[in-house]
C-alpha cells in the first residue's frame, strides 16, 4: 500500500509528535551570522567584500608571491639555460619542439632568455603548468573549498537569483558557474543540478564561451595583470548579454528558484584539504599532458607553416572585423589548442591595450578546451552541436561588438 | 508578509505542494520570513528551524495567515 | 538515499574509503559512485547517490538517485535523514519505505539537532517504523560502526504496520 502525500504528512506528524521533543530554541551567533548574509542590505557588501578578498588573495598569492617570485627565478634562471645545454641536437625540428624554438636577431640563430617565449613542451609546456597554473588552482581551489565547507555558496545563490533570473537561470547558477572559474569540465558536470534542459544547456554555452578556467585566469595575471580587470568585465558583460538573448530563444521553462540554505559549519581540515588535493590531482591528470601536448603541437605546425597560412587566410577577418593587428592571427590559430600560451604570445605582440583586451577576450570566448568538449559530449552530442553554433555566433557578434565600442570610445 | 514576521501556511497552490513536501512546507505548517530580495528576488523562510529560499513566484502561490 | 546536503557522501567516504567530494551544500554530488566495503568479512557493493528530496526528481542529479534505486530493486537503503529537520527526511524514508526497500535510518547530524534541542527518542521511533533507526555524526564518524551493524536486521516494512504502530491516521 501507498499513502496520499496528505497521509504521509499526517503519519510523520503522528510519528514526530511521539518521538520528538522540540526544546526551546535559542537563536545563536551562527543563525545572526546566517540572516545578515542574505538579507540584501548587510549580504550584498558581504558577499563584495568576500570577493574582493578572494580576488586579492588569489592575484598576490599566484601571481606575486608564487609565480614571479619563484617560479620565474626557478624556470628562466636554472631550468631553462640547463636544459637548453643538456638536450641535444640544438636546431633540430626535435629541440624546437621539445625545448627551444628560439629565433633570429640579426640573422643569427639566438635561444630564448625566458620560458614564456620558448615554445617548447620541455620549457613554455612545464612552466606554465607548473609555474603559473598549478599555484593559481591551488589557491583558487583552497579558498573555493572553505567557502564551499563553511556553507556560503547557497547564500551566495540567493543574493545573486535576482540577477541570474533574467537570464533564465537561478541563483543557483553561480555554483556550475564558480566551480569553472576552476576548471570547466566540474562546472559542466554541476549543471545537473539545474532543473530543465533549457536551464542547463543555456548554463553549459555560458560556461564554454564566457567563463576562463583556473588556467587561463593565472597566466592573464601573469601576463597582462593590468589589463586583466577589463577582459574579465567585459567576459562578465558577455555573459549577461548572451544569457539574456539565449533565454530569449531557446525553448523551454526556467523555473524558479527552490532551494535549502544549510546552517554554517567550521571547515574541517581534513575535509579542505583532501578536497583541494584531489581537484588538484584531477586537474593535473587531465591538463599537464594536454598542456605539453599541446606545447608540442603547437610548435609543429609552426614549424610546419600550418599556423602561418592560416593565420594568413584569416588574417582580414582579424584585422577589419576585430580591429587587432595581423600580427595576432598567429596565435589566435594557435589559440585552438592552446588558450593559454596563445595569451603568453599575445603579449609580446606590439599592439595598442585595447587591442590586447580584445585579442585577450577573443581567446578566451572562443573554443572550450578538449576536456571541457568531450565532458559536454558526454551530457548530450545534440546540445554540443547547438552550443558550438551559438559560440561561433557569439565570437563574431561580440568580438565585433567590442571593436566597435573601441571605435566609439576612440580607442580602437 | 514582511520581514521577521511568522505565519501558518494555510494554501499551497496545485503540483506546488507536491514539490515543496520534500522541503517540509505543508498547509499547517508554522514558517517565519527572513528576508525578501529587492526587484522579485527570491524570498527566505525558516520552517522547523531548517532555512529555505523560493523564488517569488513560488512563494506567491503558497498562502500564508500572518500572527 | 537522503535529503541533498545530509551528509551522504562523508558515510559513503568513511565506509569504503572513497574520497567523494563533501562540501557544505546541496547538490555536490551530482552523479552516483560505487565502492566496496566489508560486512563481516563480506564484500558488499555499496552506491553514493546525489541527495534527492522526493521520489519525484526535479533535476537531473535527484534523477540520476531515484534511477539508480529503482535499477537496483533488491538493495538495502541506508536513508540519512538530517536529524535537526526530521518531518520531511521522515517524509522521503516513508517514501522508500514505501516501495517495498528494506531500509535502514541514519538520524545524522545528531550533533545539530541536539544543539538545537531537538530530542528524539529513537528507540520509540525504531519501533513505530519497524526499521532499524541509528543516531550518527558522519563527520566525527559517531554511530557508524552500529549503522553498519544494524543492516542485517533491516526487512522491507509494510506501511500499513506502521500506521497502526503511530496508533492510526486520525
Amino acid at each position: 500500500m501507498t499513502l496520499s502525500l496528505g497521509e504521509r504528512w499526517t503519519l510523520i506528524d503522528r510519528i514526530s509528535k511521539e518521538t520528538v521533543t522540540f526544546g526551546k530554541y535559542e537563536h545563536t551567533l551562527k543563525d545572526a551570522v546566517g540572516e545578515l548574509t542574505v538579507k540584501p542590505l548587510t549580504g550584498i557588501p558581504v558577499a563584495i567584500a568576500i570577493m574582493y578578498c578572494f580576488w586579492s588573495v588569489f592575484g598576490s598569492f599566484a601571481g606575486t608571491l608564487m609565480t614571479d617570485g619563484f617560479f620565474v627565478k626557478l624556470f628562466d634562471g636554472y631550468w631553462l639555460p640547463w636544459i637548453q645545454e643538456a638536450f641535444p641536437g640544438q636546431g633540430s625540428w626535435l629541440y624546437a619542439i621539445m625545448v627551444d624554438a628560439g629565433g633570429f636577431e640579426s640573422g643569427e640563430f639566438v635561444l630564448s632568455d625566458n620560458c614564456f617565449e620558448a615554445f617548447g613542451a620541455l620549457t613554455s609546456g612545464l612552466f606554465v603548468a607548473i609555474g603559473v597554473v598549478l599555484p593559481a588552482i591551488f589557491i583558487f581551489y583552497l579558498m573555493l573549498a572553505l567557502l564551499e565547507d563553511v556553507g556560503y555558496m547557497p547564500r551566495l545563490a540567493v543574493l545573486l537569483d535576482t540577477v541570474l533570473h533574467r537570464v533564465g537561470l537561478h541563483g543557483y547558477a553561480i555554483v556550475p558557474t564558480i566551480l569553472s572559474l576552476g576548471c570547466n569540465v566540474p562546472g559542466v558536470t554541476a549543471t545537473r543540478i539545474l532543473e530543465t534542459k533549457k536551464q542547463r544547456f543555456i548554463m553549459m554555452t555560458l560556461l564554454a564561451i564566457f567563463i576562463p578556467c583556473g588556467a587561463q585566469i593565472g597566466i592573464m595575471e601573469e601576463v597582462v595583470p593590468n589589463l586583466l580587470g577589463w577582459i574579465l568585465l567585459y567576459l562578465i558583460i558577455g555573459y549577461f548579454i548572451f544569457g539574456y538573448i539565449l533565454n530569449k530563444i531557446v525553448p523551454g521553462k526556467a523555473p524558479e528558484f527552490l532551494i535549502d540554505v544549510p546552517p554554517y559549519r567550521k571547515p574541517l581540515l581534513n575535509n579542505v584539504s583532501k578536497k583541494v588535493w584531489g581537484r588538484i590531482a584531477g586537474f593535473f591528470k587531465v591538463a599537464l599532458p594536454f598542456v605539453m601536448l599541446g606545447c608540442a603541437i603547437v610548435s609543429l605546425l609552426y614549424l610546419l607553416g600550418v599556423i602561418q597560412f592560416i593565420g594568413d587566410l584569416l588574417a582580414p577577418i582579424f584585422v577589419g572585423w576585430f580591429g587587432v593587428p595581423k600580427e595576432t592571427a598567429g596565435p589566435l590559430v594557435a589559440a585552438f589548442l592552446r588558450k593559454d600560451l596563445a595569451v603568453a604570445q599575445l603579449s609580446v605582440i606590439e599592439m595598442t591595450e585595447y587591442q590586447l583586451i580584445t585579442a585577450v577576450v577573443l581567446v578566451s570566448i572562443y573554443f572550450p578546451c578538449v576536456a571541457t568538449f568531450a565532458m559536454m559530449l558526454k551530457e548530450g552530442w545534440k546540445e554540443l552541436i547547438a552550443a558550438i553554433g551559438v559560440l561561433t555566433i557569439v565570437v563574431f557578434a561580440y568580438g565585433g561588438m567590442i571593436h566597435l565600442i573601441g571605435i566609439l570610445l576612440g580607442v580602437a | 508578509m514582511n520581514y521577521d514576521e511568522t505565519g501558518t501556511v494555510t494554501d499551497i497552490d496545485g503540483d506546488l505542494r507536491k514539490r515543496v513536501a520534500g522541503m517540509g512546507i505543508r498547509v499547517d505548517k508554522r514558517l517565519r520570513m527572513i528576508t525578501k530580495q529587492p526587484i522579485k528576488g527570491p524570498v527566505d523562510v525558516i520552517v522547523d528551524e531548517a532555512e529555505t529560499s523560493l523564488g517569488l513566484e513560488l512563494a506567491e502561490r503558497i498562502t500564508v495567515e500572518v500572527d | 538515499m537522503g535529503h541533498p546536503n545530509v551528509g551522504k557522501s562523508v558515510f559513503f567516504n568513511r565506509l569504503t574509503g572513497a574520497n567523494v567530494t563533501e562540501s557544505n551544500y546541496p547538490g555536490t554530488t551530482v552523479d552516483y559512485t560505487k565502492g566496496w566495503m566489508k560486512i563481516e568479512g563480506e564484500d558488499v557493493e555499496l552506491v553514493d547517490v546525489p541527495g534527492t528530496f522526493s521520489l519525484d526528481p526535479k533535476d537531473k542529479a535527484e534523477d540520476v538517485a531515484v534511477a539508480m534505486l529503482h535499477e537496483t530493486k533488491d538493495a538495502k537503503v541506508i536513508t540519512v535523514i538530517d536529524a535537526s529537520k526530521i518531518e520531511r527526511g521522515l517524509y522521503l524514508a516513508l517514501e522508500i519505505i514505501e516501495e517495498g526497500y528494506p531500509v535502514v535510518i541514519a538520524l545524522n547530524m545528531w550533533d545539530v539537532a541536539w544543539d538545537k534541542n531537538i530530542r528524539i527518542d529513537a528507540r520509540n521511533l525504531e519501533r513505530i517504523l519497524g526499521v532499524p533507526v541509528v543516531p550518527t555524526t558522519a563527520i566525527s564518524g559517531e554511530g557508524i560502526k552500529e549503522l553498519v551493524s544494524r543492516l542485517k536486521d533491516t526487512k522491507p516494512v509494510e506501511v500499513d504496520d506502521i500506521v497502526t504502530n503511530a496508533g492510526g491516521l486520525t
